[in-house]
């Protein structure tokens, strides 16, 4: 018989990201190297354990093995338990169906006897796609204190930005009466983070109907929780203050990773009780020669630098040579830059190679619309000596 | 026989001649190349090498070793069969005293010997800083018919005991003996490890006990070689034994050289250490880094010339390092100078400090100081 748990979280980590284009080709999204020598899904993962949740699910569906291999037994997070621990759930075959993950709600249809096994309480509901540092334990404490049925973590975000977001309206009390996905005039600035804490019971029958509804999208945001709303169920807005990001797109991931950089960004990783962990690599310390000139950068073991390196991130066991010049870009692990490359506001994908003198996006003031013109060079792709790469082309 | 091997490393030795650097802790779990401990090195190559039942003999200040190695898992030797033993120092009833050498020593563990399913034995001290395949040494091993094979190098000798080799063409050996008076030449020295067959080990290890021996190379190794019993392996590339303080210095300083790197962390044959998930390295606006090696975690806004830096270093903004070692959590502040400078953990100089040691001779700071 398994322990008891009172929360298990469950992590969608099975979207295939589309809009970061080759650096989701052969990887989940969540698998995506960030910030020198993690994945995205550190995070979320990191989050968890700190919070004092040994026990979570992560849903995985597309091109899972990079994934599956990524997380292993758990241990690195800490999450190699007796009781609880890291598990992967594919989709799989049942006695009386099998079929993919149709939409986030049933991902966890497919998995209510995972859930179950430990007589779980209350279900937290994340995604591995956002750059954030949580206690999920406090959010939990608001929950039971509100005796609510579904608590909704938000983040206040500005007006001329809050009809990219799902929006919570709420009372004065944080009950929301009312959601409203990308609204064209918002009336709140509550923007959803995608981070859900249910009471297992409820969610429980909420999947049931809305897994026997043919038309449903079994989606959380279009149909969970519009059901829930519309049967008055007690539903609660969490309010969470600091850094959070959606790192969606190209731009919102290189601007995620450039935030490492700014010490007044809110990301801060450097707290010692509040660690993010990563599967770690076994490489030998960086090494930086004696032509290499480097100013505000972050760079990580393995790397062996030469060349000039500023407002860039560089991953685990990256090369650049003497006489290159990479400026605000982020370069993944294992990739080469050879001499006299120059790369300015691009990221170069893991195991790619740079050819000596060539040219890898260009450089930019500002972003236009909230966008930036990012040049990117697919993972374990090899761009040729003089080959010039335009701002904002993606190579594959 | 199944031509596999296990190991017993002995975790001390010569502390003495490492003088600050060994008050709090084992030559085994001395730092070394930026977020090493020495006994990585050794692990690693026998994990490489498809070797896990290793016990490891302590004798004195081993507390920051056991917490090194904790149950092996960084080395993946938390197995269910095999895997680290690590054993404390064993007072024989009869005795009443800590062992005496590496014979009582062996001595004490001869069940753990004779129990292990292996045929074959590495017996080493944990201060070799080298990538060795051991396959590679064994295979050697049994085609040379010798009894022992010693693993060598060839490097100077220091003020430190060194055993000295001469071979045949054969690589057997011809004359072994000890030197303590450093040279500049370079000569094929022992690294003080062995392999050999578990059921000659013992026999020796037995019979030297019965005859009141202490000391492993002087009473079996010498005794065989005169026999000539014992061959030699050399180790290609980068091999060197850490025992003395200019030592350690001139050894870390060779590893800003990019082919002993390339030896001693060779691409697929891995070292691996303990995982203490550091953020990585933050290079400030105004960081001036020439020639180094930098592990995870530090933050740097002043001037590294020459110089290894351990995990979480920091070094302000007009702080000068140069040809020093700053070992883990130090802390150089704002407009300090450094030269020819070790500073063991979680050392910091304060503003305004001009500390400089001499190339021949590096100044030591001892762990948790503050100057």
């Amino acid at each position: 018989m398994l322990t008891k748990k009172e929360c298990v979280a469950m992590l969608l980590a099975g979207g295939q990201g589309t809009r970061l284009g080759a650096l989701t080709q052969r990887v989940a999204k969540p698998a995506v190297p960030f910030g020198g020598k993690y994945r995205i899904i550190d995070f979320t993962l990191s989050n968890t354990i700190n919070s004092g949740i040994d026990t979570i699910g992560v849903l995985t569906q597309y091109q899972p093995f990079e994934l599956n291999q990524y997380i292993g037994n758990g241990q690195p997070w800490d999450l190699d338990r007796l009781n609880g621990g890291a598990f992967v759930l594919p989709p799989y075959q049942k006695a009386k169906s099998g079929e993919w993950y149709k939409g986030t709600a049933n991902a966890i249809f497919q998995n209510i006897d995972f859930v179950d096994r430990y007589k779980a309480e209350y279900v937290l509901i994340l995604s591995g796609d956002h750059i954030y540092r949580m206690d999920y334990s406090k959010m939990l404490n608001y929950h039971k204190t509100k005796n609510a049925d579904c608590t909704i973590a938000v983040l206040d975000v500005p007006l001329e930005t809050a009809s990219r977001f799902g929006i919570m309206n709420t009372l004065n009390d944080n009950a929301i009466y009312e959601f409203e996905e990308k609204p064209k005039h918002p009336k709140s600035t509550k923007a959803s983070m995608g981070i859900y804490i249910f009471t297992w019971e409820k969610l429980r029958k909420y999947l049931l109907s809305d897994e026997a509804d043919k038309s449903s999208h079994n989606d959380f945001g279009k149909n969970i929780i519009p059901a829930m709303l519309s049967a008055k169920e007690k539903l609660y807005a969490y309010e969470f203050e600091g850094y959070w990001k959606d790192v969606g797109t190209i731009s919102s991931l290189w601007e995620a990773n450039m935030d490492m950089l700014d010490n007044s960004s809110g990301l801060n990783m450097s707290d010692k009780d509040w660690k993010i962990y990563a599967r770690n690599t076994a490489e030998p310390p960086q090494f930086v020669g004696s032509e290499a000139v480097i100013s505000n950068s972050i760079v990580t073991e393995g790397c062996n630098v030469n060349g000039v390196v500023t407002n860039s991130i560089i991953f685990t066991g990256v090369d650049i040579d003497e006489g290159a010049i990479v400026s605000d870009s982020i370069v993944m692990p294992n990739a080469k830059i050879s001499a006299g490359a120059v790369i300015k506001h691009a990221i170069v994908g893991w195991g790619s190679k740079i050819g000596k003198n060539a040219c890898v996006g260009e450089t930019q003031t500002a972003a236009i619309n909230g966008e930036w013109k990012i040049a990117v060079v697919g993972p374990d792709v090899s761009v040729d000596d003089k080959t010039v790469i335009k701002a904002g082309v993606m190579v594959e | 026989m199944n031509n596999k091997m296990m190991s017993v490393l002995f975790a001390s030795g010569n502390e003495s001649k490492l003088n600050e650097l060994t008050i709090h802790r084992t030559t085994a779990s001395l730092p070394f190349g930026g977020r090493y401990r020495l006994i990585d090195f050794t692990l690693s190559n026998l994990v490489n090498s498809g070797v896990t039942r290793i016990g490891i003999i302590t004798r004195s200040n081993y507390s920051s070793l056991m917490d090194h190695i904790r149950m092996g898992r960084d080395w993946d030797l938390n197995r269910k069969n095999s895997g680290i033993a690590v054993f404390p120092p064993f007072v024989l009833n009869t005795s009443r005293d800590v062992y005496k050498g590496k014979i009582e020593a062996i001595y004490t563990i001869t069940d753990f010997i004779n129990k292990s399913p292996e045929d074959y034995v590495i017996v080493a001290n944990c201060n070799i800083a080298a990538n060795i395949d051991f396959n590679d040494v064994l295979e050697k091993h049994i085609e040379s018919g010798a009894d022992i094979t010693m693993l060598c190098h060839n490097g100077q000798l220091t003020s430190s005991r060194r055993v000295v080799i001469t071979t045949n063409a054969k690589n057997r050996v011809t004359d072994i003996f000890f030197v303590e008076s450093p040279s500049q030449n370079e000569r094929l020295l022992s690294l003080n490890a062995y392999i050999l067959k578990k059921d000659k080990l013992v026999a020796y290890v037995e019979n030297a006990y019965a005859r009141g021996h202490v000391d492993f190379e002087k009473d079996v190794v010498f005794a065989e070689a005169s026999l000539g019993a014992v061959n030699v392996y050399e180790v290609p590339g980068y091999a060197s034994i850490i025992d003395d303080v200019k030592m350690y210095y001139t050894e870390s300083m060779k590893l800003l050289n990019f082919d002993t790197r390339e030896q001693l962390f060779g691409a697929d044959k891995k070292i691996y250490t303990k995982v203490k998930d550091s953020i990585p390295t933050k290079y400030g606006k105004g960081s001036y880094v020439k020639n180094s090696l930098i592990a995870d975690g530090c933050t740097i806004d002043g001037t590294v010339e020459n110089s290894i830096l351990f995990r979480n270093v920091r070094i302000k903004a007009g702080a000068v390092v140069r040809d020093s070692i700053i070992m883990e959590d130090g802390e150089i502040m704002e407009d300090s100078t450094l030269a020819y400078a070790i500073t063991d953990k979680s050392v910091t100089i304060k503003e305004n400090r001009q500390i400089s040691g001499f190339s021949t001779y590096p100044i030591v700071i001892v762990k948790n100081k503050v100057v």
